[in-house]
């Protein structure tokens, strides 16, 4: 989508001035370099550190901060917070109801996007403003009514309370909108001139050359669950149902000199989005500009 | 024919059904029972008498709810213009042509992916006086300085903006860097044709040519700062006293630990409005460029 300076200038024609260009183009850029090698190490320290104190025996006390570092190593403080605290348990409720969060946006914004950018209606633009106006809808201003509403519907403290307040998001739809606006109306009404219905050219038309932007759309909402605190925290009271951003606090608040086993725990809840985000590191950031530039 | 189209109207319902009633009972309808609910007594279990607008009332004399929106307008003065400026440094860090480009876009990314309860513990524990390894480190400088980082207004302030700018400039960054990745080449080459320096190429092109996205990136920063809330309340718990608390964790306070929802409504509506305004300007200092709808 975005071609880097580098592919920039390897691709234009080969002038006088683009060699020249080449070698001059930057003075500082050992300076530079050093600066982001510094400020890329101080990014990651905290979690580096945080996944070698996962590994020391429990009654370490360092008072030098290199000791966090250097042997002695053990596995037994995930063995115990795998096997005898609740911290596997929340993890699994954190990426279930990630992804059922994020399925079921999916499914429901793309189809009012669809049905807004191609079907004709009278009331369109009508529907599409009025769904507009809920992104300005802040939901941390409005969570006291959500909660009564929640109550009165009697799903405080289930998955369902925690997924269904979450998945109308009219970004998405603002997003998929646009997106399938690209599809040229000649290719809908060829398609219905062959007998193709709604729901067929939104599955096997409209959808399929959607996949970009329903994958950033879905990273984001994913991100956006993993990390809600506030809703979960209202809305869930019984403790197997947690999901990590709530669990941890309650753990690791226990701890106040010794923080191993916290430590521990920290790394056990990010260790899974962190080797997801060096696989899909890539998607991931793409996402970011996508869903921050349109949304 | 006609018949069809009487009809029509009914085709892209069960399309725009399943969005429509989610965001009806879940977004919209809050609007209207939050106005309700703020001109009640109203406890968790039962909707008590009608107050009228009492409740905004009292909430104007409350020095609880000033001194909370105070802080919380404190964190967006202090937090927006160095999130600004750092993910724009770091931007032009990580847009450096070299094969490390994408280990430090990663990098400095990396930690807006952690749940926030991870990186309010990871800052709890590191911050910690005797044993935390800030202090360790600092002492290995040869000083015996023992910061109480969180017990300490101003440290407490420094320690939250510091972690918060650690934990979300990574979505910044991104934005600023796809913005300088998008500057035509040919503007630079130009420039050098004309015997621009460095220098001058920074402040004539760089820096003109990032001032749309800045101004997405300080809206949506200002929006997002004023909704603060959970990592003060696990780092700082509001504290020292209540010098860190911010407007949600008060309103959360009201809510559901005194159990007064009439008034917590009421002070929810105040942010509303607040937040409002916000958004509009937001969309309108976006509609300019084009980029909104």
């Amino acid at each position: 989508m975005r071609k880097t300076t580098t592919a920039h200038s390897s691709t234009s024609a080969p002038t006088k001035h683009a060699s020249l260009l080449q070698k001059n183009r930057d003075p500082l850029k050992s300076v530079k370099m050093t600066a982001a090698i510094v400020a890329a190490i101080m990014f990651v320290f905290p979690i580096i550190w945080m996944l070698f104190v996962s590994l020391k025996p429990q009654a370490t006390t360092a008072s030098l901060p290199l000791d966090w570092f250097l042997p002695p190593y053990t596995w037994v403080n995930y063995h115990e917070i795998l096997f005898e605290s609740k911290v596997l348990l929340w993890l699994w409720n954190s990426l279930y109801v990630g992804v059922v969060t994020t399925i079921l946006t999916l499914i429901i914004t793309s189809l009012a996007a669809f049905a807004i950018s191609k079907m004709k209606f009278g009331y369109r633009k009508f529907i599409y403003v009025f769904f507009l106006a809920g992104m300005m809808v802040p939901g941390e201003a409005t969570i006291i009514p959500l909660f009564e509403i929640v109550k009165n519907l009697e799903l405080l403290d289930t998955y369902t309370g925690l997924i269904l307040p979450m998945i109308a998001s009219p970004m998405g739809v603002i997003i998929l909108k646009s997106f399938f606006d690209g599809v040229p109306d000649e290719v809908i009404e060829s398609a219905q001139i062959d007998g193709c219905s709604y729901g067929r050219l939104y599955w096997s038309i409209v959808l399929p050359l959607a996949k970009p932007a329903l994958a950033a759309i879905g990273i984001f909402t994913f991100i956006g669950s993993w990390n809600n605190f506030l809703w979960p925290f209202l809305s869930i009271v019984t403790e197997n149902l947690y999901t990590l951003p709530v669990g941890i606090p309650t753990f690791n608040s226990n701890y106040s000199q010794s923080y191993v086993l916290p430590m521990t725990v920290n790394a056990v809840a990010s260790l899974p989005v962190i080797i997801a985000f060096l696989l899909f590191e890539k998607q991931i950031v793409k996402g970011v500009s996508f869903t921050g530039l349109k949304g | 024919m006609k018949q069809k189209r009487s009809l029509n109207w009914l085709k892209p319902l069960p399309f725009l059904l399943p969005f429509l009633l989610v965001y009806l009972v879940f977004t919209v309808y809050p609007i209207a029972k939050g106005l309700q609910m703020s001109l009640f007594d109203w406890t968790l279990i039962e909707k008590k008498g009608f107050r009228g607008f009492d409740h905004y009332a009292r909430l104007l004399e409350d020095p609880d709810f000033w001194s909370s929106l105070g802080n919380t307008m404190l964190f967006v003065i202090l937090s927006t213009p160095t999130m600004i400026l750092l993910a724009l440094g770091l931007a032009l860090l990580a847009n450096i042509q070299t094969t490390l480009q994408s280990i430090f876009r990663g990098a400095f990314f990396i930690p807006s992916i952690l749940s926030v309860s991870v990186i309010s513990y990871l800052a709890i524990f590191m911050l910690q006086p005797y044993t935390g390894f800030v202090n360790n480190a600092i002492q290995m400088f040869g000083t015996d300085a023992e910061p109480f980082w969180l017990n300490n207004p101003t440290l407490a302030w420094l320690s939250i903006v510091a972690v918060t700018l650690w934990w979300t400039v990574g979505f910044n960054l991104i934005l600023f860097l796809t913005a300088l990745q998008d500057i035509p080449d040919q503007l630079y080459e130009a420039a050098e044709i004309d015997g621009a320096t460095r220098t001058q190429m920074f402040f004539k092109i760089t820096l003109p040519q990032l001032v749309p996205i800045a101004r997405v990136v300080l809206l949506l920063q200002v929006l997002a700062s004023f909704k603060v809330f959970a990592q003060i309340l696990l780092i700082t718990d509001g504290g020292p006293g209540t010098a860190t608390r911010p407007l949600i964790q008060y309103i959360y306070e009201i809510g559901f630990v005194r159990f007064d929802l009439g008034y917590a409504s009421a002070m929810s509506y105040a942010l509303f409005f607040l937040l409002l305004l916000l958004s509009i300007a937001q969309i309108r200092g976006r509609g300019k460029e084009g980029s909104m709808i």
